[in-house]
């Protein structure tokens, strides 16, 4: 249980950030290059500041950054959303690598686990959650209750069922898309930047592995509903668990075929997630203009 | 649907838009859009904003920007064993953008090209490996078909996905990518592996029936002549014929498509297994040409490239070859960076995503596809039309000319 909580929550960062993008109608595709980039930042500024928080915050800014491209190719210019993202993709993975070519095999020290603290010390079970890990959950709740129980949270979803109407009713549509992208880009950011100073802890070119992409296709799975990423995030993340555990104890079955099961169990609920009418009923109306003919 | 008779009714147009627009940019703006036609203008404006948004990555690398450009152009087309190496790229890059055009002639955005190119490489070496012996001349032609009918396989379960379990065709090709990479190194690593080689995981070398000739002592192969009749076919199939038509059709209006019987479900299928099968002949290619033998990282980037390449060519088949010339030559110069320049291959990646992002930028007004409009979401987009010139109503539709962003 802890290993599949440790391992989904970078997805569960990208997971929430790309929910709230497109809760208010925008699809980010480049939340896989967002990723790649914050976690190259977050790598990088940790190893000279030594400081994982810093790294962290660096990462979430990195995101932000490269997410803010995205608003303006497809709010100011129009462009094409998945074209748009593709591009964006293309950009963070470049740069992430001109990045981490110098970061390759260095080593930091991450966050420390809630154990050696004063109050880790002194509960039972939890003294192996990481910083991250445990301000996932927190994320996911804060995340919900914006969305659904606050007056702005109110405005992001009328943005994202129907830019004309909320237009009409005075908000001011391009702004509040363009901070929902920005959102997504400094979550993403952050589950870049827990993926590589506190999962991982080290830099490899492409490390999300399709991270940022799997988590455009589990907001769909979790119904466009910060509540849901939680156990989207946790089925990737066990699974991606599951084979690790599966590979130490000695098994058999080829490493290469075990990894491949994430992707195929995120597709897997994708597509049985769109037999349904249920994920076609949730997703924002702007959205499904975007998503389905 | 962009094409014919756009230029005709461009000054009526022209004068309607400024006189509604009182507040136009300024002069030089206006001078810059009645100086060239709408198709060169976004040319120009993508060529300009990439060459200025490199400079500027060149200048945040800390290099002077003009002599990397020298370097890029040395590495793509400078030099004749340059060029080779340019046109080696782009038969992968142009067969992978067929790929992507296809589907999107339909309206569907596949970014598939990349496993399928995987699907391709590995059903391809499973023929040469597991049925190639004493074929003969059979070998090839048998060895391409088997690559293409698994790339075909792997864009259809895909086009099924969309057909049948409306599953967004763009997240679902997206997924399917990072699978092949994975099974050619589980084969490569384990049943297929080489048993005389010791270290380096590849199948054994392939015969020599199986292994295209290349050409003018370069590696130039066949697939490049492939791709170029492909793409002359799909030229002439999408302009000038009745199933060309019902592509437009499918594409811009799928309800009136519906009623003049044409079942976007079977086409999509269709059309989705056609392109894999050009990606998948591109990937194995790559196996059979460039290596001689299955070992994993075969023809990365190719897909993306090729996705690149299709939505740059805006559905229009004969600018697939310059652009994947354009792209290919890019990639090519990243290696030649690497030895010249001493900057890191993944330069490429983030000029490919500039390339990308300026041609979006540069073609904004045009960009919005027609049934994002037909389901009327578009105007929140961005500003929406001034009123009465709603883009869907045939009279009006002429005022708002060059400034929303139906297509035509």
């Amino acid at each position: 249980m802890p290993a599949a909580f440790r391992s989904a929550t970078p997805l569960l960062w990208a997971l929430l950030g790309e929910t709230l993008t497109q809760r208010a109608g925008i699809v980010n595709l480049g939340t896989e290059g967002q990723m790649l980039v914050g976690a190259a930042t977050a790598f990088a500024v940790t190893a000279h500041t030594s400081n994982p928080w810093l790294g962290l915050a660096a990462g979430a800014a990195s995101g932000m950054l490269l997410s803010l491209g995205h608003a303006l190719l497809c709010l100011r210019f129009r462009a094409n959303q998945f074209a748009s993202g593709i591009a964006i993709w293309m950009i963070g993975f470049g740069v992430s690598s001109l990045l981490g070519a110098t970061l390759v095999g260095q080593s930091i020290t991450g966050f420390a686990p809630l154990a050696e603290s004063w109050l880790g010390a002194r509960l039972p079970f939890i003294g192996w959650l990481t910083p991250t890990v445990w301000l996932g959950p927190v994320a996911t709740l804060a995340a919900g209750l914006f969305l659904f129980r606050t007056r702005p949270g109110l405005c992001w979803r009328a943005v994202g069922e129907s830019g004309a109407a909320a237009s009409a009713a005075g908000l001011r549509v391009a702004l509040i898309r363009t901070l929902a992208v920005s959102t997504g880009g400094v979550l993403s950011g952050v589950g870049g930047a827990a993926l590589s100073i506190d999962y991982a802890q080290t830099w490899a070119e492409g490390m999300s592995k399709g991270r940022g992409l799997v988590a455009v296709g589990l907001v769909i799975v979790a119904r466009y509903n910060p509540w849901l990423a939680l156990p989207s995030a946790l089925l990737f993340g066990g699974t991606e668990a599951l084979v690790l555990r599966v590979q130490s104890a000695g098994s058999d079955a080829s490493a290469h075929l075990l990894h491949m099961l994430p992707y195929l169990v995120s597709l897997a609920v994708l597509v049985l997630s769109c037999i349904g009418t249920g994920a076609r009923a949730a997703a924002p109306a702007e959205l499904r203009a975007v998503l389905q003919r | 649907m962009d094409g014919g008779g756009r230029g005709v009714t461009a000054l009526p147009l022209q004068l309607s838009d400024s006189a509604q627009r009182p507040a136009s940019p300024g002069v030089l703006a206006a001078a810059w859009r009645s100086s060239f036609r709408p198709g060169l203008r976004a040319l120009l404006s993508a060529a300009l904003l990439f060459v200025a948004s490199a400079s500027l990555f060149f200048l945040v690398l800390g290099r002077a920007p003009l002599p990397l450009f020298l370097a890029l152009w040395d590495g793509s087309f400078g030099s004749g064993f340059a060029l080779s190496e340019t046109l080696v790229k782009a038969s992968p890059v142009l067969l992978c953008a067929l790929a992507t055009a296809l589907p999107a002639a339909l309206g569907l955005i596949s970014v598939g090209a990349e496993g399928q190119l995987g699907m391709g490489a590995i059903a391809g070496s499973a023929f040469v490996l597991l049925a190639g012996e004493g074929l003969g001349l059979a070998t090839l032609p048998l060895m391409l078909l088997a690559g293409a009918s698994g790339g075909a396989a792997y864009a259809a379960l895909a086009g099924f996905l969309r057909a049948r379990l409306r599953v967004n065709e763009t997240i679902s090709t997206l997924l399917l990518n990072y699978l092949p990479p994975l099974l050619i190194e589980y084969l490569v690593y384990g049943p297929w592996k080489d048993p005389a080689s010791v270290g380096w995981p590849a199948t054994i070398s392939f015969p020599d029936a199986a292994r295209p000739s290349t050409y003018f002592d370069t590696r130039l192969h066949a697939g490049l002549l492939i791709g170029l009749v492909l793409v002359a076919i799909f030229h002439v199939v999408a302009t000038r014929t009745r199933f060309g038509l019902c592509l437009r059709l499918l594409r811009d209006s799928p309800l009136l498509a519906e009623r003049a019987g044409l079942s976007f479900r079977n086409w999509v299928l269709w059309i989705l297994l056609l392109g894999g099968a050009a990606a998948g002949i591109a990937g194995i290619l790559e196996v059979s040409v460039i290596e001689g033998r299955l070992q994993s990282g075969v023809g990365t980037g190719a897909g993306y490239a090729g996705f690149l390449v299709a939505f740059l060519a805006r559905g229009r088949p004969l600018r697939l070859l310059p652009l994947a010339l354009l792209v290919s030559g890019l990639s090519a110069a990243g290696d030649n960076l690497q030895m010249s320049a001493d900057l890191p291959s993944s330069v490429v990646y983030v000029l490919q995503g500039l390339l990308f992002a300026a041609a979006l930028i540069a073609e904004r007004r045009r960009s919005v596809p027609a049934f994002a409009a037909e389901v009327g979401g578009w105007t929140a987009l961005g500003r929406p039309c001034s009123a009465g010139s709603c883009p869907r109503r045939s009279a009006a539709r002429r005022l708002c000319s060059g400034r929303c962003s139906v297509r035509r």
